[in-house]
Parts: structure tokens; C-alpha cells; sequence
């Protein structure tokens, strides 16, 4: 007769575990030792899983302290603030709204005019954008006189190019979640492109150098939503560059696009 | 086993193991948490709603491996047993886990947008052709679709209710949400960290499981072809085993055929059987004990009266018996098995049989 196939174990013969009755002595010793080792083992996981995060990069999101701006908006592509820095050099601030929206609904109307208005700032690698404060927070600065120092950057055109990167949500990737790109933060990249935020086309070198390309339609107008589901993947796309003041551009098509 | 339902059956090692559940949970999640803030530092910090949500997202996963290991290493070790004694509990914790995973980044990911977040989950990315951008959140939401299921038909109302083969093929779907979120992990997480030793992690998990349970069904697959074969002369009558292999107060499991089990039990001089199935998980009787005269399960302690299968008043589970005899010192069992609860004469070892 072939031997049982209980279970193996060092227990004593008569030991036998019952979970509403006292647990046997061998077995007690067992878990007091196998207990504290799980938990070590579980915690140590933990440390290892937490440290072998990717770094998510160097965006800051302001959220702290609403800052006023002074300066020209433009609406087109996206919703932009030209500012002068402290050293006198213009700045462009692209504009959002609170949440997953880009800030075209309010500052339309005030395009091409001088303005005030207040926000927060996220800005990683050179590129800043303003998270406008709720309410009623651009107003016309009438008492700008010298708007003509706002005025839109001369464009250069810098030609066909094809390029590999991965298109991100402008905000998201500039700090307001960290990692704000990658499959996991695809679907709010979606959410966040398809509520208006500017889509950016993100570029490394073989130095790990990014460079960042709005994105814009060949027209030059807003890209449509045929780019949502390249979002946040690895993709190649071909398109017309151009330099506009501190911004690079590229104007391309979505048919142009293919992952990689 | 009771008379009526309670929520919980608390006893002292349900709340031992409860409150080293919860524990390793909240240290996990908090040593996940307090690493990724110290490691990642301004400018580099990761979002705090980002580091729940993996803290999370991985213990949910490793409790799943935990939890599809216990019952192989149940089979193997008999140690291991209060971890089976209260697994639904761990797996209940484990669904909750799971749950707060997926809120926040139902929440933070799918939030404060032009959409519905649910809407959003589902129709953000649908790019179901391409392996790359395949949207792994959708198989996360399935996998948690049925943890729940099994959660919320934990208790032992609804086994009552189904039936233990029902219930236990309803829970054996834990195979499917492990394997949906092994794919969750691969296509999700895996693809944005990009680190060969972490799939390689991935996959070690995935081959520990595998070969526990492949070495547990190997145990059990050996041991099953080792029936005997029907007396030829004597109609349903197996000869399963010798006397002497049966100690006081022990089961002793053997095989009839066909996958069928029978536990034996000495008790006091004489061997009954009933099979080997308890009526509760399907747990197996013929490694349990006789205790206070009942045949004792090993995995959650239901106990049968030895000579009628039935439980002791006021319980009333009933599991089928078996007619035994002794031949020699050879222990034989007639294989067609009695109905459940009917009573049966134990077969009386003769001191000469006893060696």
C-alpha cells in the first residue's frame, strides 16, 4: 500500500491544528518565528519595489502660491501669456484651467490684449505653464503701455523633420503629476488632450536631452482628436518646425504618426 | 459550521491573523510610501496620489501570490494550515486592497475631466489591436470584478447557498483574475518602468505559484494511482489498507478508485470511513483527528460523528459513510459509499490483526 500523501511536517505526531482550539506548542513556535520573518520579508519588498521607482524628472507644480502675470495673450495655438522675466527676456506661459482643461474659454477674449491675471506655475526643463486661478482672475491691464515688448515672437521656420518621442499632456508632464507620462498615465493624458490641455511632442537625444515640440495641426491650428490614440505612446511622426519666441513647434498630421 | 449565521465566527487566532493581516498591510503600504517620499525628494518628488496607488496596487498583488500559495503549501507542509484556516479573511483584505487601488486612480487619473471617470476608464483607450497600447486598466477592472464576486460570497451563507462544488468552481476564479492581473501588470506598470529585473520579479512570482501547485498535484496525482483493484470475488469490497497503518484517533486516507478517497479512523479498536470530502470547502477528512469521539477537518475543524457522518447536535452537516471489514490484517471498504449521515457498524480489529 502506497503511503498516504498527508502533508509532510516536523509537528510532533499528536500535534494537530485546530483553529478554534489552542495551538499546539511546536506549532505555536513555528508561526512566533515564521510570523515576524513574513512581515520583514513584506516590508523589505516593499522597500525594494519603492526604491526601484523611475525618477519621474524635475517638473515643479507652484500649487502653494498663486503668482500674478502681466503680459499678451495669445489664443492661438493654445492659450499663451508672453511675460518678461526678471532679466527683461520674454517668457511664454502656456494657460490651463484647474483640473483636466485647457485655459482657451477664458483667455479668448482677451487675445492679443495686454492682461493681468494670477495662477499657478508649473515649469520643468525651461517649459512653464500657468494653472489660472478660479474666478475672475484675468483682468485688461490698461496701465501697460509699452505692450508692444509682449508683441508675438518672429517665427523661423526650421524645417521638415522626423522625430521619435511620445506625445504627452503639457501639464501633467511639466509637474502636475509626477511621472506624468508613460503607459500607465496614458488614459489621463487622453482625458487631459481631448479637455483642451496642449498636446506636446517630448524628444530625448542620445544624451537623455528632451526637447519640446507643441504640437499643431498642418494649419497651424489646435491638433484634432485623431491624435488620442497615439497618446503616450512610443511614436514617430514627421512635421514642419518652426522656433516661435522660447516655444518649438511642429506642425504635422496624424496620419504622419506611427508607433514604433 | 453553525446553526445560524454571524458575520465573523471570531475566535483568538481569527484575530491574530486578522491583525497580522492588516499589519503587514499598513507596513507595506507605509514603508512603500515613506521609501518612495525620502528616495524621491523635491524636484524629483513622485505625487503622493502616484505612490498610494502603487503602494497599493503591489501589495494588492502580492497578497494574490500569497494567497494562491497557501493552499499548495497547505498540501505540502501541514505547518502552513492557519494561514488556509482564515485565507478568506486575507482574501477579502486583499479585495479591499485592491478596491483602493483602483479609486484612486478611477479618482486621480480619471477625474476632474470633460467626461465621466467611468466613462473615461472605458473609453480612453481603445486600442484593444496593439499589444504596446493595450489598455491594461480594462483587465484590472475585470480581475476586481471578480475578486469581489468572491469577496461578497465569502462567507459561508453563500456556500450554503450554492453548494460547496458550486462555490469552490466560483472561487476557483481567482485563476483567472490572477492571470488577468499578471497581464495588468505586464502591459500596465511594466511598460511605463521599463526594468528587466521587475518583470523578471514579475515572472519569478508566477513560477512560484506555478510550481507549487504543480508539485502539490503531482503529490496528489502519485498517490491517486495507487488504487487497489476491486476484489474480483467480492463484488464492491477495495482493500486500502493494513491494520497496522491506522494509528488511535487518526485518519488515514485512501483510495478507491476512479479519484475517489475514502478517511479511515481508529477509534477505540474499531475502523470506520467516511469519505474523504468534507461537506464544508472539501477539505480532506482523512488527515484529520478524532476529537471529543468527532472526526476533526484539518482545514476549518468541521466535525462528523465518526459511526453516521452526521455532525453533533445541534449542527446538522452530513457526510457519506463507508462499510468496512477486516480481512486478516488487511483493512477492505465496500465502494459504493452510503448515503450522507447513514449510520454504519465499524469494522473491529481483532488483537491478532493488530499484529
Amino acid at each position: 500500500m502506497a503511503e498516504s500523501p498527508k502533508a509532510t511536517s516536523p509537528l510532533g505526531r499528536d500535534e494537530f491544528y485546530v483553529g478554534y482550539l489552542p495551538v499546539p506548542t511546536r506549532l505555536r513556535r513555528f508561526l512566533w518565528r515564521i510570523t515576524p520573518t513574513l512581515l520583514v520579508l513584506l516590508a523589505g519588498i516593499a522597500w525594494i519595489l519603492a526604491s526601484a521607482q523611475r525618477d519621474p524628472g524635475a517638473g515643479i507644480w507652484n500649487d502653494a502660491e498663486a503668482k500674478t502675470f502681466v503680459g499678451v495673450i495669445d489664443a492661438s495655438p493654445y492659450p499663451l501669456i508672453r511675460v518678461t522675466d526678471e532679466a527683461g527676456e520674454a517668457v511664454t506661459y502656456l494657460l490651463v484651467e484647474v483640473g483636466k482643461f485647457g485655459g482657451g474659454q477664458r483667455a479668448a477674449p482677451f487675445a492679443g490684449k495686454a492682461v493681468r491675471l494670477s495662477g499657478w506655475v508649473l515649469e520643468r526643463d525651461g517649459r512653464r505653464m500657468i494653472e489660472l486661478e478660479p474666478g475672475d482672475t484675468i483682468h485688461a491691464a490698461e496701465d501697460v503701455r509699452d505692450a508692444e515688448r509682449f508683441a508675438p515672437p518672429r517665427r523661423e521656420t526650421l524645417g521638415e523633420r522626423t522625430l521619435r518621442g511620445e506625445i504627452v499632456d503639457s501639464k501633467c508632464y511639466l509637474g502636475a503629476m509626477k511621472p506624468g507620462d508613460g503607459k500607465t498615465h496614458k488614459q489621463c493624458a487622453t482625458l487631459c488632450i481631448a479637455g483642451g490641455i496642449p498636446p506636446t511632442f517630448v524628444t530625448r537625444d542620445e544624451a537623455g536631452r528632451r526637447a519640446y515640440y507643441l504640437m499643431t495641426n498642418r494649419d497651424g491650428g489646435p491638433f484634432d482628436e485623431r491624435i488620442l490614440p497615439l497618446v503616450a505612446d512610443q511614436v514617430e511622426m514627421r512635421g514642419s518646425v518652426e522656433r516661435r519666441g522660447d516655444l518649438l513647434i511642429i506642425r504635422t498630421d496624424a496620419d504622419t504618426i506611427r508607433r514604433y | 459550521m453553525s446553526v445560524g449565521y454571524v458575520a465573523v465566527q471570531w475566535n483568538r487566532h481569527k484575530r491574530v491573523y486578522d491583525a497580522c493581516v492588516i499589519g503587514g498591510i499598513l507596513l507595506y503600504v507605509g514603508v512603500f510610501f515613506s521609501v518612495g517620499k525620502a528616495l524621491f525628494a523635491p524636484p524629483h518628488a513622485i505625487s503622493d496620489e502616484i505612490l498610494a496607488i502603487r503602494a497599493l496596487g503591489t501589495c494588492a498583488f502580492l497578497l494574490l501570490h500569497v494567497i494562491l500559495c497557501i493552499g499548495p503549501l497547505a498540501r505540502l507542509n501541514r505547518r502552513f494550515l492557519p494561514l488556509l484556516y482564515n485565507r478568506r479573511h486575507l482574501g477579502v483584505a486583499t479585495f479591499c486592497v485592491a478596491l483602493a487601488h483602483a479609486a484612486l486612480i478611477i479618482g486621480y487619473y480619471h477625474g476632474f475631466g470633460v467626461v465621466n471617470p467611468f466613462v473615461s476608464l472605458l473609453t480612453s483607450n481603445t486600442n484593444y489591436s496593439s499589444l504596446a497600447a493595450f489598455p491594461f486598466e480594462l483587465l484590472g477592472l475585470i480581475a476586481l470584478a471578480i475578486m469581489f464576486l468572491m469577496a461578497a460570497t465569502s462567507h459561508d451563507f453563500w456556500l450554503k447557498l450554492f453548494g460547496a462544488p458550486a462555490w469552490k468552481r466560483l472561487h476557483m476564479l481567482v485563476y483567472v483574475a490572477y492571470a488577468l492581473l499578471v497581464a495588468h501588470v505586464a502591459l500596465g506598470i511594466l511598460q511605463t518602468q521599463r526594468a528587466p529585473w521587475l518583470a523578471a520579479l514579475v515572472g519569478a512570482g508566477v513560477v512560484v505559484v506555478a510550481s507549487l501547485h504543480i508539485a502539490a498535484g503531482l503529490r496528489e496525482t502519485r498517490f491517486d494511482a495507487t488504487a487497489s483493484p476491486l476484489d474480483g470475488d467480492d463484488g464492491d469490497w477495495v482493500d486500502v489498507a493494513d491494520v497496522g497503518e491506522l494509528r488511535e484517533n487518526s485518519g488515514h486516507v485512501a483510495v478507491l478508485g476512479a479519484g475517489r478517497r475514502v478517511a479511515l479512523f481508529r477509534v477505540n479498536g474499531r475502523v470506520y470511513a467516511t469519505t474523504n470530502t468534507c461537506a464544508h470547502q472539501g477539505g480532506p477528512l482523512g488527515e484529520g483527528r478524532v476529537i471529543d469521539g468527532c472526526v476533526t477537518c484539518p482545514w476549518h475543524g468541521w466535525q462528523y460523528r465518526a459511526h453516521d457522518g452526521q455532525s453533533p447536535p445541534p449542527f446538522s452537516e452530513k457526510i457519506p459513510t463507508y462499510r468496512a471489514r477486516i480481512v486478516g490484517s488487511r483493512v477492505q471498504i465496500n465502494a459504493k459509499a452510503l448515503p450522507p449521515g447513514t449510520p454504519v457498524e465499524p469494522a473491529v480489529i481483532s488483537e491478532h490483526a493488530d499484529g
